[in-house]
Parts: structure tokens; C-alpha cells; sequence
């Protein structure tokens, strides 16, 4: 099956969102020309890929609300010197931040002309998306606006998000999760939230942090006169113990689940990067 | 459970500790492991959590949907005197229900602002408002009458220090002439309102044609019922900073040994600077204890060639993470800032479930 051309890729804090989605823009333009989209503020993905080296297939964007914003505006006011003016004036910045989530639908706007632009060009593109919490009210927002807008400009938009956001060839989730309670739980309500809410049509769940239980209880037991010893053993236990009913929720839950090994390197490089890539791609395959 | 050691910085003289820091960095478990450390040493501790995890609301023994102030046992903990702990969850929505219901200047523009659509957007979903709220319930537990020690878990600033800035862009907004400008009833405006603002109502006006929002009514209504509060929330927002800035509170960045955690850390401090507040210290959170010798293991008759091979292999795993730890710690320590406290707290190796757990963290905070 083909991934969607376009992938938003979210969780939470700490488990690896921007690597996830720097090794999957990495290894889909193997194949193909790609583009990796940072809407985190800091650029985290394109820090990591610009650490790991640079390629032509594979182009990076920043996208902010402001810049969104000011697009946004020029189009629906092609006299510049108006569009300017009112981009200037403290009084429209003040009304616009307060209108509900207007930037935050503006940028939703934009990852759906980019997976236009993606299916003409024939590429993907990987979009480095905020926290869970965050991704999800922005995900929401189109439902507001049109419920805001009755008619006009922004109804129509909002509807062609919705349809977008729904349609599996165009637009995909990856929830990244560490198997930990809380990023677990994160990830099933987002789940659900994204299907039965917003109707998205392709998720799928990254299982980042995956390690092997390695020792049995027995081996643990053996290690009695060095208890250091065996506190790291039963450690390394509960870890993989804790990935495999971390995998066999996300797929009681419905999902589809990509497992990403710990990359246990003194450096988080090129090679992590290029490891990490392999996995995601293989496990898209299996999908 | 053992008493803690003495608090590894100064927090006797302390009133508030405000724990800031990204999602994912244990910002409510340090909060939790401090507050408990504060109790048991004897003081009243008040702490507010943001989005907990169930288990470490287990560990405190709170019930999940109720967002009052809960007292946590602390019979297990062996508590000097006078050392209590309560702890509370934040509900963004309701402390904003609740700010509306004491400001609002008559019943009626409280419903009226409950009701409209502006406000019940603004409420669930803009961002900002949780930290706004955060300020507000800190506010409201500090005057509590029996307030002694107020340890606050924040949510995570996407941008640096979101939640620190609350107060200041509520009342900019609010004081703005965007809002004296869109109260002013349709059409007949006083005032000395410049070129700008006019174009600006122009501006709106257009563009809610073309958009089809139809907001700048709703917007102006609002705005309206809003600005009756205004006194009543520059006064909140003013105490707000003010409490931030008293020598007795304590802003704790929480972060964890990697190199991205570890580079937002220090912009927060820059940018805490920049708003002349102080960063009093730097919390590190789970740093991976030292590795146990191996040589022990290989030296063993008792254990089995194939578990020596296991352990050595786990070891050398973990070995390459200590080292990536390592040179991230090391870029930290090379570029704090003069006055910044350092702290190490170490890695429990299991996520915290038990009032234990948060004690022996707390008693792992200690200078790096």
C-alpha cells in the first residue's frame, strides 16, 4: 500500500516525534523527492537532518502561523497597499489572535495545498507536527471555522480540509509513542479522537524506544549476589516486557504498528537516523 | 521510607517553586518529588498539577476527575510536624468559569459571556488559555489563607515561557486600543482614534465579508462584556507577576540529558532573562546512574557463559547511552549561565507509582 502524500507525525513530548519524522522524510526520498515540514517553532527535524547531511531529494520547510497568516491575507486582498495596511496594524493582529484558531486553520490550509503540490510533483511530504494535544486542536479547528463561517471564503476552505484531513491517499497520522503509561494512553485517545472525530482515514502508530526483554525471571534470580547486576537486568526486563503490551494495545486499538529499536549509539547520527528510516520504511510496507 | 536529606539548594526561604520546562521532560514528577520533599521536612505544600499520569495520581492518592484541592496521606512518609501535602489538577475551563463568575459585574454579563460562542472557543481550545488559567489557580491557592509553600507544575511551553507571559498579553489585549475600539458601540466612536484604527475597522470589516466569519459582531460583544473585568483581571495578572518576581520564589527549568532537551533548557533561561526573571535553578531529569563494574560478572563462576554474555551486552548498550548523555550534560554545564544552580535527579529506571518512588527522586536531587 502507499503511504499518504502527505504524513503528519505526532505524540508525545519525548518520544521521538521530530527523529521519526526526519528518518521517515529520509528514507521516503530514497524513493522519491520528499519535503520535511517543521511546524514545531524550533526546526527539530530539519536540525536533525541537516546534522546527518544534506540531500537533493529531500528539501525542508519552516511554516509559521504568522507567514500563514500574511499568505493568507495577500489572497484574499490583492491590493498590496490594503493587505499591508491591515497586516500592520496592531488592532487587526490584536483581533486575529483573538479570533478562535484562525492561524492554526490557515496553517491546515497549507498542509493541504502541499499535498496538492506533492501529488502533481510526485513526492511526499513529512510534517514534523506538535505535541498530540496541540496537533489535535489544530486537526479540530476546520470543524470550528466552518461552523463560525456559515458561508463565504473560509466555509469552502474548512470543507476542503475536512475532505482532505478524510481522505486516506492524501493525508495520514503517525502517532510516535514511547511505551510508557502516559504517551500509551496519549496515543489511544488520539486515536480515537482522529478516527471517530475528524474521520481520518490512515493512521498508523510508531512504537519508538522497542528493546528486547533480553533476561527471563530465572536469569534475574541467578543475579541475587549482584544486586546492581540484576537491578539493570530487571530493568532492561520491564522495558521490553513494556514494549510488547505497549504493541499489543496500539493493535487491540486497531492500529497499525511500526516498531523503531532503541538506537543504543554514543551519538544520535546519521547512521541512528538512517536505522530508524529502514524500520519505518519496511514497516509502511507491512501495513 | 527515609527522611530526605537536607534540600540540595535553597528552598527553606522559599515560598513558591514554579517547575517550566517542554512536554516529555517529567516536569510533574520533579514538581510532585519536590513537593513531597517540602512536606515531609515540615512545611505546608500546596501543589498543582497539569495533566498527571494516572499512576502518579495513584501514587498521591487523588481521585482523577476531581479538580479541588486533595490533602495526600502522608502517614507512610514519616513527616516532620507541621508537614502536610495537598495537590490539586488543573481544569483550564473551570478556573476560567470560575474567574468569569467573581469579575463579571452583574449576572447577566456573566451568562452573556459564558454563552457566546467567542468565549466557549477562546476557553477550550486557544492556546494560551491553559497557561493563562495556570497563573489564575496560582493565584488563588497563594491566597488562600493557610497558603504556606506552593510547588506549581506548568504545561508545557511550546514557545518559551508561554505560561510566564500569561498575565502581560491577557492585559495587553485587554488594555489595547483594539479593544476600546471595538467596544465602542457601532458606528459612534469617540475618542482620538488614529488613520490606523479606522483602516483597521475598515480592514476587519472587509474582512469578515470575504471570509463569511461574521465575527467582528461577535467579536465587539465580547469585547464588551469583557472589558466590565478588565480592573478585576489587571489586578489578578498584576499580583500574578508579582508573585514571579518575589525573591522568594524559585523558577525551576526541568530538562532531560539529551541534546535537544538540553538546548531548550538554556533558551528558556536566555528568555527568562530577557523578561528580568531569574532562573534559579537548572533540574536534570533522569540521569542514568553509574554503571555497575563488569569485571565482577566476567570473574563469576556461578553464572552461566550465555548470561554473562547478556549482561555484557546490556551493559555495553547502556554504556553508549551514558555517553550520549554525557556530552550533553557536558554542553550544559560548559554554557550555564552565571547563578544558575545545576541539579541532577536520577533515573528510578521505572516510571513513579508509589509516594517511595517520588521520595527516593527527591532524594536523588543533588548538585551536579
Amino acid at each position: 500500500m502507499t503511504p499518504p502524500r502527505l504524513i503528519f507525525v505526532t505524540g508525545k513530548g519525548g518520544a521521538g516525534k521530530s527523529a521519526v519524522a526526519a528518518a521517515l522524510a529520509l528514507a521516503l526520498s530514497r524513493r522519491r523527492p520528499a519535503t520535511l515540514a517543521d511546524l514545531d517553532r524550533r526546526g527539530s527535524a530539519a536540525g536533525l537532518l541537516a546534522a546527518a547531511g544534506k540531500s537533493d531529494a529531500l528539501a525542508t520547510l519552516a511554516l509559521t502561523p504568522r507567514a500563514e497568516l500574511e499568505a493568507f491575507i495577500h489572497r484574499i486582498v490583492p491590493l498590496k497597499s490594503i493587505s499591508k495596511r491591515m497586516l500592520r496594524s496592531r488592532t487587526f493582529g490584536y483581533v486575529t489572535a483573538a479570533l478562535p484558531g484562525l492561524e492554526a486553520f490557515l496553517m491546515l490550509e497549507r498542509l493541504r495545498l502541499l499535498a496538492g503540490t506533492a501529488a502533481l510533483e510526485d513526492r511526499h511530504a513529512v510534517i514534523d507536527a506538535p505535541a498530540t494535544g496541540h496537533a489535535l486542536e489544530l486537526l479540530n479547528v476546520a470543524g470550528g471555522i466552518r461552523g463560525l463561517a456559515p458561508a463565504g471564503t473560509l466555509n469552502r476552505l474548512a470543507v476542503a480540509v475536512e475532505e482532505f484531513i478524510a481522505d486516506p491517499n492524501r493525508f495520514g497520522v503517525i502517532l510516535t509513542v514511547s511505551p510508557e503509561e502516559l504517551s500509551l494512553r496519549e496515543a489511544l485517545e488520539a486515536a480515537r479522537a482522529l478516527r471517530e472525530g475528524l474521520r481520518v482515514g490512515w493512521i498508523a502508530a510508531a512504537l519508538n524506544f522497542v528493546t528486547a526483554p533480553l533476561f527471563s525471571a530465572a536469569e534475574i534470580a541467578a543475579l541475587a549476589d549482584f544486586p546492581e547486576h540484576a537491578r539493570l537486568a530487571e530493568a532492561r526486563r520491564r522495558a521490553g516486557r513494556a514494549a510488547s503490551d505497549a504493541r499489543r494495545a496500539l493493535r487491540d486499538a486497531g492500529l497499525g504498528v511500526i516498531e523503531l529499536p532503541m538506537v543504543c549509539s554514543a551519538a544520535f547520527d546519521q547512521a541512528a537516523l538512517e536505522t530508524l528510516g529502514g524500520q519505518l520504511e519496511h514497516g509502511l510496507s507491512q501495513l | 521510607m527515609n527522611r530526605p536529606r537536607n534540600a540540595p539548594f535553597a528552598l527553606a526561604d522559599r515560598r513558591l517553586v514554579v517547575c517550566l520546562g517542554p512536554g516529555g521532560v517529567g516536569k510533574t514528577t520533579i514538581s510532585a518529588a519536590l513537593a513531597l520533599h517540602l512536606a515531609i521536612s515540615g512545611r505546608g505544600v500546596d501543589v498543582m498539577t497539569v495533566d498527571p499520569a494516572p499512576r502518579l495520581l495513584d501514587a498521591l492518592g487523588l481521585r482523577a476527575e476531581d479538580s479541588s484541592l486533595q490533602p495526600v496521606n502522608l502517614d507512610a512518609a514519616g513527616a516532620r510536624r507541621g508537614g502536610r501535602l495537598r495537590a490539586l489538577k488543573l481544569d483550564p475551563k473551570r478556573v476560567f468559569d470560575r474567574l468569569i463568575e467573581r469579575h463579571a459585574p452583574s449576572a447577566a454579563a456573566r451568562d452573556a459571556i459564558l454563552a457566546d460562542r467567542v468565549y466557549r472557543n477562546l476557553s477550550n481550545a486557544l492556546a494560551g488559555v491553559a497557561d493563562y488559567m495556570a497563573m489564575e489557580q496560582l493565584l488563588e491557592l497563594a491566597r488562600a489563607p493557610d497558603a504556606d509553600m506552593i510547588v506549581l507544575d506548568t504545561p508545557p511551553a511550546a514557545e518559551a515561557l508561554d505560561f510566564l507571559g500569561a498575565p502581560r498579553r491577557m492585559l495587553e489585549l485587554l488594555g489595547s486600543r483594539a479593544v476600546t475600539l471595538l467596544s465602542a458601540a457601532g458606528g459612534a466612536m469617540r475618542g482620538p482614534f488614529s488613520m490606523l484604527d479606522l483602516a483597521a475597522r475598515a480592514a476587519l470589516g472587509a474582512f469578515d465579508r470575504i471570509t463569511g466569519l461574521r465575527l467582528l459582531g461577535d467579536v465587539q460583544n465580547f469585547v464588551r462584556n469583557f472589558s466590565g473585568m478588565y480592573a478585576g483581571f489587571a489586578e489578578r495578572a498584576a499580583a500574578a507577576e508579582e508573585l514571579l518576581r518575589d525573591p522568594r520564589t524559585l523558577i525551576v527549568i526541568v530538562a532531560t540529558a539529551e541534546r535537544e532537551r538540553v538546548a531548550q533548557a538554556l533558551e528558556f533561561a536566555a528568555a527568562l532573562d530577557e523578561m528580568n526573571l531569574k532562573a534559579g535553578a537548572i533540574a536534570v531529569n533522569r540521569v542514568r546512574p553509574p554503571l555497575p563494574n563488569a569485571a565482577a560478572i566476567a570473574n563469576s563462576r556461578d553464572i552461566p557463559a550465555s548470561l554473562k554474555a547478556k549482561l555484557q551486552s546490556n551493559l555495553a548498550e547502556l554504556a553508549a547511552l551514558k555517553m550520549r548523555e554525557r556530552v550533553a550534560l557536558d554542553a550544559l554545564h560548559a554554557a550555564l549561565p552565571d547563578g544558575v544552580e545545576l541539579l541532577y535527579a536520577t533515573d528510578l529506571g521505572r516510571e513513579p507509582r508509589s509516594l517511595a518512588d517520588l521520595a527516593e527522586i527527591a532524594r536523588s536531587i543533588r548538585r551536579a
